[in-house]
This record gives structure tokens, sequence and C-alpha cells, in this order.
């Protein structure tokens, strides 16, 4: 936590120098103002929205920062950004390090939006596609190293299925094997569940934005 | 970490050339590893039964970091989740470290003086005015066996009462009397490498990828290695380890007793038996049947043994042919005649393993016992990769409460209490007078919380483990031990528990590291390591304690150790030489544990096998010798089917199971205190099959309310999470201090072992 409390204090002496944004920090926030800066938006130049979310650009145009979706949230992991978001200011997202979305069976987020920002009909938490989860530090990884974590793969709520382990041989015992969580990027939704439990200081897993569908005719 | 990882792995390069150079890893006060200032000493993992060995590092007085042993060959450096965090087990912020005395509904810091004056008192009050069986020492396979042994020479050679129990009888009890009633001697014939060396492994009722993680991916990597090797997976909830199994075979709770019967017909009916190997090896016998379920209090069983011919035990298994199983078990008749060849297959070499699925079972003996029959009409047994074997919950469940002999009715080495010429070795090593040990057990851990209700012991000491969240109906005796009335309860601990809120003493204790330790894993290794950091605050060890007390009562004759961790070591190797044979201190010492029997420094890896076991003649190939009675042969029992103590019906239509996870131990009370853990899983959930839950229109993750007819909770259902609930069934985890599930359990148990059955109870769900 030593960096991003460091983070917290440049940004928020800067962001009280400039004044201006206050109010509408103030009124995004809601009080919560450690909570704006413990993820950069800019880290990964990607938000995680709520369930149903459409494309970031269509999302944008389409959310009229009402805070429903967030009301609705029983977890409360659906937070308003604050002044750092930029022209993203008053929009829904979640930091999945601090409270990451449950997949509620009747996404009650995306019923509640007024707007079409979320998809209202959407009814399958499998098709949720939040993001996608990317072991972004493979040389941090502890289940990677050999030892039995898997912490990831045991909570994802779409075990088996987004996440799955393959097994290969440690060299270094001669007698264990690595388990190595493997994601599927078809079936991952970007819940996040992963990246809140990850043990590390630092989350090896993260959820990063969906990579885009590549076709070719190759099948395994 | 404190450290950076920068720092961290320059530390882990210094100790790996420390012990590359022969420089001594041992005691950490001689190996200082270079810049970092980290000194790095050995430890066995303060955790379960697999007994990975750990290096820890110290740096001004605290554990700052601990690694994976590289040298332990149990595990090579590797760790699984919960060993990765062992060093902050011990740190978490409302560490004891005071002794509290309860002052009415408050608990006031004291000195030790106080606080053990108080207790000394309450011993004497009670004793002179109750007699020795009013007071007791529930403990643990978590002590080390220096505590163990002083708390049960303390208690059987001083106090004179068998009023002494440890956890473990909630844990290994049924693996402890299926070895003797088979063998005659407790714990394994193999060993871990039986896991790199055979090719047909059955697991029973054993989440082994969660509960013994660093042996599965031992299992795993052999079969990666080896394409044929088969692991078959028993059980009545698909878990991770049925996930990565070859078959997971599902059953009915309970009717692994049929099924192992029908194994062994069909082995028999097809003449898949190694005859020559029966004739040499085995008898027969019969015990009691309808042997009830130890639920009503004071509740006494013994067997009457009766020995049987071959014929009669064929006779036996008539009855349970596949269809009469399959009837029972749900298995396919089919699946069960399969499997019981593949047991057979005379090219494939046979594993079972085992956990709580079988111990946890009001027939946990016989179901033990039944695994055995397999392996003996086989002759799968005591050769390397091939062999039964029972694996272990706790870091020292077999070093400990077996090998010592921490219960009611037990002494050092497998001798008991009713054998007159095993009280007379006892005294002797001792020095006290044989009449001072009193010749009938009197509780098991059950039935000792239950005189604690009825009031017929006033005084239990609790040391390393935490019964108010851990005993099944724990609503009686969570009230019990607040009854008044004389009763006083001491509980020795490292954190606030379950049990320290009903204690009238809270002591706070040394833990792992903080004082000199010995373990025994699961494969009869024995493992030493040196204190190396200080307890926080005036907490002292239990062997401390426990020989405190002692001094207070006048038994202060017992203790008149100089180095007591070591002399009592040396005092509690006479008990085992000759037969468990464990090794001088020094050699644990040098060693990264050792198995026993170790004669002439040779450890043994395969027991009552030539070549391997020195007690086994040239000549003999097998020899069950423990078995005296036998003319050292093993015991096929013909065992039954009899029905769980508690099973579904329409007021109550599930079952229940509880266990464990693999990121917490037990009931929580350490790795609940690790952030990291907390935030991987935070709270217990009941998982439950997706079809009920619809058929009840629930829905993932909503809250349900379970009642058996002992309590009600109220958890998130998990249709889709790591285990998965069969029709009918329900699995909550036990590590969850607000959610005690433990509550809803019923306190039915084996009658030969006196082992609780937490995997079967009968329970309603609703939605809350």
């Amino acid at each position: 936590m030593d960096s991003s409390t460091k983070h917290s204090g440049i940004t928020r002496r800067r962001f009280l120098k400039d004044g201006v944004l206050l109010p509408l920090a103030l009124a995004a926030a809601g009080g919560g103002v450690s909570t704006l800066f413990l993820r950069r938006a800019d880290a990964r130049g990607f938000y995680l929205r709520p369930p149903g979310a459409l494309e970031e650009g269509n999302f944008l145009a389409a959310c009229i920062k009402c805070g429903k979706c967030a009301q609705a949230c029983p977890y409360n992991s659906i937070r308003m950004s604050g002044a750092e978001a930029g022209v993203a200011i008053g929009t829904p997202h979640i930091i999945a390090r601090e409270t990451p979305c449950y997949l509620c069976p009747d996404l009650p987020c995306a019923k509640a939006c007024p707007s079409g920002a979320l998809d209202r009909k959407l009814e399958d938490v499998e098709k949720v596609r939040m993001g996608t989860a990317v072991i972004v530090d493979r040389e941090n990884c502890l289940s990677l190293r050999g030892l039995r974590c898997e912490v990831c793969y045991r909570q994802c709520p779409l075990i088996d299925k987004a996440i799955t382990i393959l097994p290969r041989h440690n060299q270094r015992t001669g007698v264990h094997s690595i388990m190595e969580p493997v994601i599927h990027h078809d079936k991952c939704v970007g819940c996040g569940i992963c990246e809140n439990a990850c043990v590390r200081d630092k989350p090896v897993i993260v959820v990063m934005k969906s990579p885009p569908e590549q076709k070719d005719y190759y099948e395994f | 970490m404190a450290l950076s990882r920068r720092e961290f792995l320059k530390a882990s390069a210094a100790a790996v050339a420390f012990a590359a150079a022969g420089a001594s890893v041992l005691n950490p006060k001689v190996s200082e590893a270079g810049d970092a200032g980290i000194k790095w000493g050995k430890a066995p993992c303060r955790f379960c039964g697999t007994g990975c060995g750990v290096l820890v590092g110290v740096k001004g007085g605290k554990i700052v970091a601990t690694k994976g042993d590289p040298a332990a060959p149990v595990n090579r450096g590797l760790n699984c989740i919960k060993g990765y965090f062992l060093s902050k087990v011990l740190y978490g912020k409302d560490r004891l470290t005071k002794p509290l005395i309860r002052k009415g509904d408050k608990m006031v810091e004291a000195s030790w003086d106080e606080a053990m004056t108080l207790i000394a008192s309450k011993f004497k009050e009670s004793i002179a005015k109750h007699g020795p069986d009013s007071v007791a020492m529930y403990g643990s396979g978590q002590w080390t066996v220096f505590e163990g042994y002083a708390a049960l020479k303390l208690f059987k050679g001083g106090i004179g009462t068998n009023n002494i129990e440890p956890n473990a009888r909630l844990c290994m009890a049924s693996a402890v009397t299926g070895f003797m009633t088979t063998f005659a001697s407790d714990e394994p014939m193999g060993c871990y490498d039986d896991l790199d060396l055979g090719d047909t492994y059955f697991l029973w009722g054993a989440n082994m990828a969660e509960c013994h993680p660093v042996l599965f991916s031992r299992m795993i990597d052999n079969r990666l290695k080896n394409p044929d090797v088969r692991i078959i997976d028993f059980g009545t909830r698909r878990t991770r380890t049925s996930q990565m199994a070859d078959q997971y075979v599902r059953f009915n709770p309970q009717t692994d007793l049929a099924l192992l019967n029908a194994i062994a017909h069909v082995i028999i009916k097809e003449k898949l038996y190694d005859e020559k190997f029966i004739k040499k090896h085995v008898v027969f016998k019969k015990g009691k049947e309808n042997i009830g379920y130890g639920l009503e209090d004071k509740f006494k069983f013994t067997d009457d043994p009766k020995p049987i011919s071959f014929d009669d035990y064929k006779k036996f298994l008539e009855k349970y042919t596949p269809e009469y199983a399959s009837k029972l078990s749900g298995v396919p008749a089919a699946k069960i005649v399969e499997l019981a060849r593949l047991y057979a297959d005379k090219k494939r070499k046979v594993n079972s393993l085992w956990t709580m699925g079988f111990n946890q079972h009001v027939r946990g003996t016989w179901v033990n016992n039944l695994v055995y029959n397999v392996h003996l009409l086989t002759g799968k047994i005591s050769r390397p990769g091939e062999n039964p074997m029972s694996l272990t919950g706790q870091p020292s469940a077999c070093g400990t409460a077996r090998e010592v002999g921490t219960f009611t009715h037990r002494l050092p080495a497998d001798m008991v209490v009713t054998n007159p010429e095993h009280r007379a070795k006892a005294a002797e090593i001792w020095g006290i007078d044989v009449k001072r040990i009193p010749d009938k057990p009197t509780y098991n851990a059950t039935e000792m919380f239950r005189a604690l209700d009825r009031g017929d012991i006033k005084v239990l000491w609790s040391q390393v483990t935490n019964p108010f969240q851990s005993l099944p109906h724990l609503n009686r005796y969570r009230k019990g031990a607040r009854k008044g009335d004389g009763r006083f309860v001491i509980v020795s601990d490292i954190y606030p528990t379950k049990s320290t809120e009903v204690a009238d003493v809270i002591l706070p204790s040394a833990s792992w590291v903080e004082k000199e330790g010995f373990f025994g894993n699961a494969e009869r290794r024995g493992q030493q390591w040196f204190k190396m950091v200080d307890a926080p605050g005036e907490a002292k060890s239990d062997l401390w304690q426990t020989m405190e007390l002692a001094r207070r009562l006048g038994h202060g004759n017992l203790f008149p150790y100089k180095y007591a961790e070591k002399e009592i070591f040396e005092e509690y190797r006479k008990f085992t030489v000759g037969g468990k044979d464990l090794a001088p201190y020094e050699a644990y010492v040098k060693a990264r544990g050792l198995r026993w029997p170790v004669v002439n420094g040779k450890e043994t890896l395969w027991r009552y096998a030539e070549g391997h076991d020195p007690y086994v003649k040239a000549g003999e190939g097998v020899k069950f010798y423990k078995n005296k009675k036998d003319d050292g042969r093993a015991v096929i029992w013909a065992r039954p089917y009899e029905p769980a103590a508690e099973s579904p019906d329409k007021q109550y239509p599930f079952w229940l199971c509880t266990g464990r996870v693999l990121e917490h131990w037990h009931t929580g009370t350490m790795t609940g205190r690790v952030p990291e853990i907390k935030r991987a899983y935070p709270a217990a959930v009941c998982e439950m099959h997706p079809d009920d839950a619809k058929r009840m229109g629930i829905k993932n993750l909503q809250k349900v309310k379970i009642t058996s007819r002992r309590g009600t909770i109220i958890l998130p259902v998990d249709l889709n999470g790591r285990g998965k609930a069969e029709k009918g069934n329900i699995f909550v985890a036990f590590f969850d201090e607000t959610k005690l599930i433990n509550e809803l359990c019923i306190d039915a148990y084996c009658p030969i072992s006196g082992e609780p059955d937490y995997k079967k109870c009968a329970v309603k769900v609703e939605k809350a």
C-alpha cells in the first residue's frame, strides 16, 4: 500500500491546488476521498465498468452519472469516479482489488440503469464481459513458482471454465507438479474476484480490457 | 512482507549457499546470512500433517521471512499458501501477551504467579473434594512431543488420572484403532515415496488437493511422468481433488462400508486374491455388530473379537454383491466390479489414501479395517509403491498424540493403561510407584466435555486447540463450560478464540519457533527445531506452563530437567527402543527428519517389509511382527454396513458435511489473522447442488438458513464453487468463527475409536 498512499498524497495536493474541481469531486465521491486514489485510472487506461456496460466510448456517451447502479449493488462494489477520471468523472466503476463484482445472479446494477449504459436485458452472468483477467507478473505468481496457492482459480466464480489448472512437471524439485492457472478469455467475465483474492502485495493477476477477438480457422 | 523482494532473494541465496557449504542452518544462532542480517533456521511447517520443511528467517528478534526448505525431502522447497504465510501467523495484532483472569464478565490482566497460584488452588481443591478424575487436560496434535509428554506424565504419573485427551481424537482416532485392530501397531507401513512409486491411487474421503496440497502435487507429478497412473476419487462431494482425478466415484454418505465389502466380494468371487499371501500373513476375525453411536452420556463399548475362517469371511461377504452395494451407494454395479478388478490387478501398484471421510465416521474403525482388508486380500501392502496410507491432519497428531499417547487409554509407544506390564514399564521409566497410574481409561474427548457439562469434571485445561469451536453439538459444550458450580476452564493459546471466550483463566502461549519443538508427521518422520525468537510479552511455552503446575501441585520431582526439551525427548525415547525406535535427539538436530523405526542410524521407509524394516528377518518377505497375538499376522475383519447415526428424513432432508479449505487451518485462529489469507477466503459459505437450489428457488449467493436438531446458522449459498455438493447434500467449512457450523453437527462417535462423525448429520435448508 506504500506507493498508493504516496500517490494519493501527491494527487491530493495537486487537486486541492487546482481547486476548481473540488466541489464536483466531493459530490461525486460522497466523502470517500481515499477511495478515489486507490487505483489510477490511467495505470492501465482501463476502467472496470459494472456488468453489462457498453463499449467504453458508447458507455461514456450513454451514462447519465445517476449512481443508481451503485445504489443497487449489495456489496458496494460500484463506485462513482472522481476528479482524476477526467471526462469520465461521475461514472460508475469497480476497483476489483478493493471490492470486486460478485456477479449477483439477477444483476441488480444493470437492471437499475435508466439510460441503457448498462444492458438491462442481460440475464446470464456468464455472458458478462467487463474485461479479462491476465497474469501480469508471472515471476511473482506463487503457483507458477510451484507453491500450492491457486487462490485465483479456487475463488473464480467460473472455476474450471474461466480459469483451469494445467499441471506440469516441476523440474526444480523433480517430484512435484506446478499447478498453473490458465485463463480462458472466451469464458472470463472480468469480475475481478481473482484480482481481489491474489495473496501478493501487488496482485499478479488483474483484470484488463478484453483483447479484441481475432478469428482464424484453427481448431484444437 | 517486511522485506523487499530483492532483500529476500539475496537472503535466500545466502541461505542456500550456507546449506551447500555445509554450514548449519539448524541453529539460527550460528547461521548469520550475510549482509541482509537474516538468520535462518530449520523447522517443520506449523500446519498440517504433511510436515513440509521450512527455513525461518529471523532478524531483530522477529520472524521476517520463511521459505520452503530445499533440503527437506517432503517438500523440496515448496509450500502451500498457509506455509507461505508462516511468518505472519504469529504476529496478529491481538496476540495474547499476559495471563488473564476472569473477574465477573471481564478478563483482567494478572501476573503468571497470580494465574498459576489460582490454577493450582483450583486443581488442589477439586482433587481434594472430588478426586483426581475431576480435573482434566485437553491437548492437541499440535502440541510438541515435549509438551504432550509432560502433560501425559503429570496427569497419569503425577495427579493420577487418565483424564487427558488430544483434539486428535476428533481427527485421527479411527485411524489409530484401525491400525491397532488390524496390525496391533499404530501408523502407516508406507511413506510419501509411495506417491512417486505407485501407479494406482484410490482416494477415500480425502480432499488431498486442498488438505494435503504439497503431497497432492507430488502424486499428480507421478501421473505426468507416467501416463498409466490412475487416480480414483471416491467421495460424497465433488472437490478439487475429484476435478484432477481420472475418475470421480460419487457414493451416498456412509455407504463406503458397503462399497469396500463389495470390492472384497468381487475380488473373492473372481479369485483375484493372493492365496499365498493370505495363508502366510492373514487371520480372519469378526467383532460385535449393531454397536451403537455413542449419543448417550457415559456410553461404553468393548468389542469382542472372535476368530473366523476364510470360508466364514467369504460367507459374510456373500451379501455384499455389487448390486446390493450399488443400491445402497448409488455407484453402478459394473463400476464396482471394474474398480475391484483395478484394485486386484497384479500388474498394478495400488495405494489407498484417506483422511477425515474415513476417520470422522460413526464406523470409522470399521471402514479403516475394510480398506486394509482389500490390501491384505491382494497382498498389496508393505511393498515400495503399494500401500494403504492414512493421511494425517495435524502436524504432530502422529508424533505427539499417537506416539506419545496423550489419549485417556494410552501410554507412550502404543502402550495402554489397561495392561499391567505397560503400566509397570511406564512407572519404571518415570521412577514412580506403578499404583499411581490408574488402570482404567476415563473419557474420550466428547465424553470429557460431556463430563464438564454434567459437572463430573470441574477443572479443565485446554492447550494448543480450540474445542469451543471445534466440538460437534457445540451449543451443549459451550453452555456446559459456563455453568458455574465449581467448573473452572483454563485455556492456553496465542490469540483470543471461541474457547478463550468461555475460559476462567487465559494463559498466553509461545508458539512454533518461539520455543524448541519436535513434531512427527504422517509418514513417521520426526522433525526437530530450535527456539528462534522470543514469544511476545510474557507468553510462555505450554511445556513451561505444565511443568509449573506440576511444581505447584508437588509433582516437580517428575520434571527434574535442566534442558527440559532434550531430556524429555531422551526419556521418552526409552519407551520407543525395540519398537518405534526414535533416534537420539542429536540425530534429529542434524537431519531434515527421520522416519522411525531408526535402527543403527538408519530410517525405515517401509515397515513389515524385508530389506527395509530391521525387524523383519531374511526370508520372511513380509511380517506383521507387531501382532504377536496372531503369530505375526494381520487381521482381515468381517465388518458390516450399518447406517449413520442420523440420516436425512422428511423434516431434515439434507446431509450436512463439514471440512476444511486449503487457505485456512482448522478454526482459522492463525490463518484468519493473515490479512492476505483472510482476503483470499474471508467467510464460510454453504455449498449446495444447483438443482436443489433451483427447486427451492434459491439463487447463488443468496442467504439460507440451515437447521439441524441441534442448531441453526445462516450462510450464503455457493452453487458453483471449488467444492460441488451432490444432490441432497450440503457442505460447510468450519474455520469461520463467526459461523459455528459445529453447532449443527451431531456428537455421535465411532464406539471403538470414540471419534465423532463431522461428515454426516441431517439438516433442513430454507431461504433466510
